[in-house]
């Protein structure tokens, strides 16, 4: 267990929420991959990563979610995303992955109507 | 009169350590009155040239250090990161699309991020041996 990254899964309705704090890196993407692929083999469709506002997420990072967007769309899954500082929305903007994700600003508001 | 104001540091080609690189441009940044948007732009900028050097350059060897240099003047700052490898291959601009159809692996941004988010880069060799990666930001009135 990497002690810069900690992710809890949680449940509301049909949605599996991906609770991340730390950081978000190559080192430690092993381990929100994990949570990914657990909610995904319990047959989850729609996934909201929470992420901390106050995180570091790097290149290496941004590789994991990628990986996790290209998976995501093979099965059929919705990514959302909330938590982003407005300084990692506009970097996730850049590299383009909010084509492939969605950006809400509030976790209530990226359950609402998922 | 010479305004220029030089910090000097080193750090372990660990994984890691760039956040301590990150920490002190943000603090020179800061001193010189950037805006808080774009100190955190340079945080990751100077991240991703830390990880450059120490992944790509000095190839995670531990016995090999990344040196970053900071240089502060009246409207600009300048942050070089060195390290001591061979130099890097010409890098395509990564493409998304490329990506999540796993037509390409999933890294290789560190690059694009950098020249996205600084006002000047440039990458050299340097005639000592190792790579050095310029990037200045300019101080917005």
């Amino acid at each position: 267990m990497n002690k810069d990254i900690q992710v809890s899964i949680s449940n509301k309705d049909d949605v599996s929420i991906l609770n991340i704090k730390g950081d978000v890196t190559a080192i430690t993407g092993e381990t929100l991959e994990e949570a990914y692929q657990k909610v995904s083999t319990a047959g989850a469709k729609k996934i909201l990563l929470y992420f901390d506002k106050d995180g570091y997420i790097n290149s290496g990072g941004i590789a994991i979610l990628i990986g996790i967007a290209s998976e995501s769309r093979k099965k059929e899954q919705r990514i959302r995303i909330t938590g982003l500082s407005s300084h990692f929305q506009k970097i996730f903007d850049m590299v383009g992955l909010t084509k492939y994700t969605e950006i809400i600003p509030t976790e209530e508001l990226a359950l609402k109507d998922f | 009169m010479n305004t220029d104001k030089n910090i000097e540091l080193h750090i372990p080609s660990v994984m890691g350590y760039e956040k301590i690189a990150m920490e002190c441009a943000a603090s020179m940044a800061k001193k010189m009155g950037f805006t808080e948007d774009r100190i955190e732009d340079l945080k990751t900028a100077v991240a991703e040239a830390c990880l450059n050097a120490i992944e790509h350059g000095n190839k995670m060897d531990t016995s090999s250090k990344v040196g970053i240099t900071l240089t502060a003047e009246e409207s600009r700052l300048q942050v070089s990161v060195k390290d001591e490898g061979k130099g890097i291959d010409k890098i395509p601009t990564p493409s998304i699309e490329n990506k999540i159809k796993g037509e390409d692996k999933p890294r290789g941004w560190g690059i694009f991020l950098i020249k996205s988010l600084v006002n000047e880069v440039t990458f050299e060799a340097r005639p000592e041996g190792g790579n050095v990666t310029k990037m200045v930001i300019y101080l917005e009135k």
